[in-house]
């Protein structure tokens, strides 16, 4: 009895290393998806290109190469010591900022050419305008995706247990493994879902708010 | 010190690659297959008029949705041969992906079906069509069109998703490479050839689900 209270806080514990590696994920997924989606849709046709390389790529190639390349491959390249929470995070990133800047992309797509030409006839600078006029209206397309893309973060974080990471998945799996039990594994997907059903109800709520006031 | 990228070492291994390539479309091909059946009935229970029924297709899909494949295929590992269903780990790792596929398969199709206007239904029945027949030859088909380009990126999610089947040891294209990085140390190589295998498949489907659309789907979609 004492002992299973033991693991659970232990998992629950580990849910909050997921967490800690999934935000911070995304925060540095946002800061390349802001990059890269405004690089994309700057006109510049060269830059564009780039940017949508970048994005196919990261596309076309599942998450584990990417974590197994994060960890195994860049020590190799660059004589860096790579931990396996570096690399986690790293992969994560360079991960969640192809689908971010998809995100960032589409929201300034939404906001009507008019705006710009107003912006500009107003005497506004690109830095202006994407400030003051565009953005603002982009993030009322960004934020419910975006809570999409950080679900899938969540989710996906799972995936970095296999270079040694103790996350939540392979918390788990090492408490099966000494207790022989499938239980620590059901535990996880709960603790799992609690999270992500949870996002995804308030990413829904955010976005009803959102649509009502465009409404109004 | 060998070089950082070891060309030399994909001419050797290139039927490790082959073959590791072939069970990566093979596995994604029958986990495909088992997820599209999954999302039919994930569908058709979730839009059942019993509660019970409904309460259920529901429970699937947002329970698969958010939860990830990993753990489900972890589960399926360990926890199927405690039930004393004993197969081979490339069949553990299909039902996994294809269970868990089938909740994004049943959404995809009901979502294709709900945007399909209710009046191509009534338009169907005023010209003497049954239900059924309505069903079958007016809004199937144009479910099917409408769901046609989220099909192909789920395709391309399956397939990007049997890399997780190494990690059960099943034989696919990152576990071979994986190995091979293993016993010659040549990691950036190895991982740098997989990326280029995964990727050499992935645009070959799109460009194909592209055509595919191009040619037989997209004059669906204008006309609803």
């Amino acid at each position: 009895m004492q002992r299973t209270l033991a693991y659970g806080l232990l998992m629950i514990r580990a849910a909050g290393t997921t967490l800690e590696v999934s935000v911070l994920a995304l925060l540095l997924a946002v800061i390349v998806g802001l990059v890269v989606g405004m690089i994309g849709t700057s006109g510049w046709k060269p830059a564009e290109l780039l940017t949508r390389l970048y994005v196919e790529l990261v596309r076309s190639v599942p998450l584990l190469v990417l974590v197994f390349f994060a960890y195994y491959a860049v020590p190799l390249a660059t004589s860096l010591t790579v931990s396996p929470y570096m690399a986690a995070t790293g992969a994560l990133a360079v991960y969640g900022g192809a689908y971010m800047a998809e995100v960032v992309r589409s929201g300034i797509r939404s906001v009507g050419r008019g705006q710009w030409e107003a912006a500009r006839a107003l005497g506004l600078g690109y830095a202006g305008i994407m400030r003051l006029v565009v953005l603002p209206q982009a993030i009322r397309v960004m934020v419910p995706a975006g809570i999409g893309v950080f679900i899938n973060l969540i989710k996906d974080s799972s995936v970095t247990s296999i270079i040694g990471f103790v996350e939540l998945t392979q918390t788990a799996i090492n408490i099966r493994n000494t207790v022989f039990s499938l239980d620590p594994i059901f535990f996880a997907g709960l603790l799992y879902f609690f999270i992500c059903f949870g996002l995804s109800r308030a990413g829904r709520s955010i976005e009803l708010r959102v649509r009502g006031r465009e409404g109004g | 010190m060998s070089p950082l990228v070891n060309f030399h070492l994909f001419w050797t291994w290139r039927w490790a690659i082959a073959a590791g390539a072939e069970t990566t479309l093979l596995l994604g091909a029958t986990a495909l297959v088992i997820s599209l059946a999954f999302g039919v009935l994930g569908w058709l229970l979730k839009s059942s008029r019993r509660r019970a029924l409904a309460t259920a297709g529901s429970a699937y899909v947002e329970l698969f949705r958010n939860t990830p494949t990993l753990v489900f295929l972890y589960l399926c590992y360990f926890g199927l041969p405690e039930i004393s269903v004993r197969l081979d780990a490339f069949w553990y790792a299909a039902l996994a992906l294809g269970v868990q596929g089938g909740a994004y398969v049943a959404e995809i199709i009901r979502g294709a079906f709900s945007a399909v206007s209710p009046g191509q239904r009534l338009a169907a029945r005023a010209l003497g069509l049954s239900a059924w027949q309505s069903l079958r030859l007016v809004e199937l088909p144009q479910t099917f069109a409408v769901a046609f380009p989220s099909l192909g990126n789920q395709v391309v999610a399956t397939v990007l998703g049997t890399a997780l089947a190494s990690v059960i040891t099943v034989p696919e294209l990152t576990y071979r490479l994986q190995v091979i990085g293993d016993s010659t140390y040549q990691y950036f190589s190895v991982f740098a050839a997989a990326a280029l295998v995964y990727i050499v498949l992935v645009q070959l489907l799109n460009q194909l689900f592209q055509e595919l659309d191009r040619r037989r789907f997209r004059m669906w979609r204008g006309r609803l």
